[in-house]
């Protein structure tokens, strides 16, 4: 499928599996990350709140990448996961006083525990089965933690403390800015190179043909699940600092329409790459604040716009992008990005 | 006593929309193989549209109605024509996802167009009250649990005589053979589209007529999902059996158990049955065990 760069060849195995091959490539790959460190320094606080939303996101739709577009799960609950991981985090600091770190990795570890409860049904059924399965879990621990008020303080919500590592406390965005992408940065090059090992080659075995995999000798139950703990916990780990950045939490926060949204990042992006998490959590997250940025101009300049347009516009605008690029684009943007790739490596001639 | 009766009334009567809800479900699963989750979407989409007729236009139930059927039949048909046929032979994790997008739309579409957010359906039944062995139960329950039935009749009965009806059966068996023997199975899911909504749009009208008209619609679409999941996917009886156990157990927990548990429990009653449903028996009471091959 992809064509390599004109004139690269390997002579090793380890040249042959390498992520980044030409010097071009490496070039690019430390100028991004010079710009991400660097990138701070130029942005507003508006554009680095933003930044950092997508950066949460995008832990979360790298997770829901894995069980989905490589293990062949589909999970429409990821966003009860996130709240798992969220009040996990928010309890362990504000209540037990537990240092920061420990709360991060405890908040992975326990939305992965309850991911697993839930992911029991998946050894027997799947597809619509599975959808609604985890349509279940999102609204039973949603449910729980808005009715557990002893413990979550229900649905008023709670006071997160700030987070801080060592004696370095994140409250401002530029330090959250940092926290969240090197997280982000971390848990793309995990799944990237998860996709390329026995693990993410049997996942795809079994989103391919499950029971050809099992045949094969692939487990089914330990693959499984593996991939829902691994899923999960990343929504748990971007809960966590969703929790710590956006300083207070509420059931509200972790609504139905979110976990939608989430299937709809991965869709838009392609299901099963790396980059298409990223490139649809950007163009989700830049669109809604280009609505809402745009609403309010739109009200004024056409005064016959409905009450209801407001809240309406952002839904059926989604929706309908969810639809048209399952219609249109099933691979989604990475596909896109590879086609212009290669052609632009093969132009001007086609072959 | 009289307590007792009044849940286990109440909560049969709002079984049975819950299951005629849930034939919208089965109707469209069983012919094309599509899983609708944009069901709750539509119910809500539907009531609304009833209320705009009703209560905005000021038609009496019996002009509205017809509106109603009509509105529905043609969503049914724009949504099949141009959502769904685009997606014949794709993945069914592709034909999950659009109805989840095109559900997403609808939810925007109707806060769009009726931004108020909650409004109650004018009455549509008989005020006063009828006392059944020492319960007192509103009208629209028993209204509801008959009108329920009613539709269940019909669409078996169609489904068993009538040409489409049995041409829509073989299709939900072998669409290769079915398309051989030069049944159009295109419109075959169109129409299967357009009877589910219709049924979505008469469930709509009857909930919407005892509870009023909220978002919680689409929630109540999704809690459907216990009872297709509990009769079966793919059987009209079993739909028709899981409804009223559904909604039996959610009035039932809803009323001697909350004081046990916190607050709302009969909301999530639902969920734990598809959870529990899913992991021990997951083909439900009714529904087809399905053998695979590679």
């Amino acid at each position: 499928m992809s064509s390599l760069p004109c004139g690269t060849r390997n002579y090793s195995y380890a040249e042959d599996m390498a992520i980044f091959r030409t010097k071009t490539q490496w070039a690019l790959l430390i100028g991004l990350l010079i710009l991400l460190m660097i990138g701070p320094l130029f942005v507003g606080n508006f554009w680095l709140n933003k930044i950092n939303l997508i950066g949460i996101t995008l832990i979360a739709a790298t997770g829901l990448n894995i069980l989905v577009g490589y293990c062949g799960q589909l999970s429409i609950g990821q966003v009860g996961f996130i709240a798992v991981g969220a009040y996990t985090s928010t309890i362990l600091t504000s209540k037990l006083g537990l240092p920061f770190p420990v709360s991060f990795v405890c908040s992975g570890l326990m939305a992965g525990i309850i991911g697993l409860m839930f992911a029991i049904p998946s050894v027997r059924v799947k597809g619509f089965y599975l959808a609604i399965a985890s349509i279940a879990a999102q609204f039973i621990i949603v449910w729980v933690i808005s009715k557990w008020t002893g413990l979550t303080g229900g649905s008023n919500g709670m006071l997160v403390p700030d987070a801080s590592i060592g004696g370095l406390v994140f409250n401002t965005q530029k330090s959250f800015y940092y926290l969240i992408i090197g997280v982000a940065v971390v848990c793309i090059f995990l799944a990237k190179n998860l996709a390329r090992t026995r693990v993410g080659r049997a996942f795809i075995a079994i989103r391919d043909n499950d029971l050809a995999a099992e045949v094969m000798g692939i487990n089914l139950f330990y693959y499984k699940m593996l991939a829902f703990f691994i899923g999960c916990f990343m929504a748990g780990i971007a809960g966590s600092l969703l929790a710590h950045w956006s300083v207070s939490i509420s059931p509200d926060n972790f609504s139905f329409s979110e976990s939608i949204l989430y299937v709809g990042i991965i869709i838009i992006g392609g299901l099963g790459t790396t980059l298409g998490p990223i490139l649809g959590v950007v163009l989700i997250r830049l669109m809604q604040v280009g609505v809402t940025q745009a609403t309010p101009w739109l009200q004024s300049t056409l005064p016959g716009m409905p009450n209801g347009f407001a809240t309406g516009i952002t839904p059926m605008l989604f929706g309908l992008i969810i639809v048209l690029f399952l219609i249109f684009e099933p691979r989604g943007l990475a596909h896109r990005w590879n086609l212009f790739k290669a052609s632009y490596r093969l132009w001007p001639f086609s072959y | 006593m009289a307590e007792l009766t009044q849940f286990i009334i109440t909560g049969l009567a709002v079984g049975m929309v819950y299951a005629l809800i849930a034939l919208g479900f089965t109707l469209i699963w069983k012919s094309t193989g599509v899983a609708n989750l944009a069901l709750g979407q539509l119910v809500l989409l539907c009531s609304w549209f009833t209320y705009s007729m009703m209560h905005q236009l000021h038609l009496s139930i019996w002009l509205a109605f017809p509106a109603v059927v009509l509105f529905a039949l043609v969503v049914g048909w724009v949504i099949e024509r141009f959502a769904l046929r685009p997606l014949i032979g794709q993945p069914i994790l592709s034909l999950i996802a659009v109805t989840l997008g095109l559900g997403y739309f609808i939810s925007g579409m109707v806060s769009f167009i009726w931004p108020q957010s909650i409004a109650a359906l004018p009455q549509i039944f008989p005020k006063n009250p009828v006392h059944i062995g020492g319960a007192v139960i509103s009208q629209e329950y028993v209204w509801a649990a008959g009108i329920s039935l009613l539709v269940f009749t019909l669409l078996s009965l169609f489904y068993k005589y009538h040409r489409m009806g049995i041409a829509m059966r073989a299709t939900a068996d072998d669409q290769m053979a079915v398309q051989a023997c030069g049944i159009p199975v295109t419109r075959i899911f169109s129409m299967s589209w357009m009877f589910a909504c219709v049924v979505a749009a008469v469930g709509g009208i009857l909930i919407s007529s005892i509870g009023g008209i909220s978002n919680g619609l689409v929630e109540t679409g999704l809690k459907t999902f216990s009872v297709v999941i509990l009769g079966g996917l793919d059987s009209f009886g079993g739909s028709m059996i899981a409804g009223p156990i559904i909604g039996l157990a959610k009035s039932l927990g809803t009323g001697y158990l909350t004081p046990y548990l916190w607050p709302e429990f009969g909301e999530v009653i639902p969920y734990i049955i598809i959870v529990f449903v899913i992991i021990f028996k997951p083909f439900g009471l009714f529904g087809e065990k399905r053998i695979e091959r590679i």
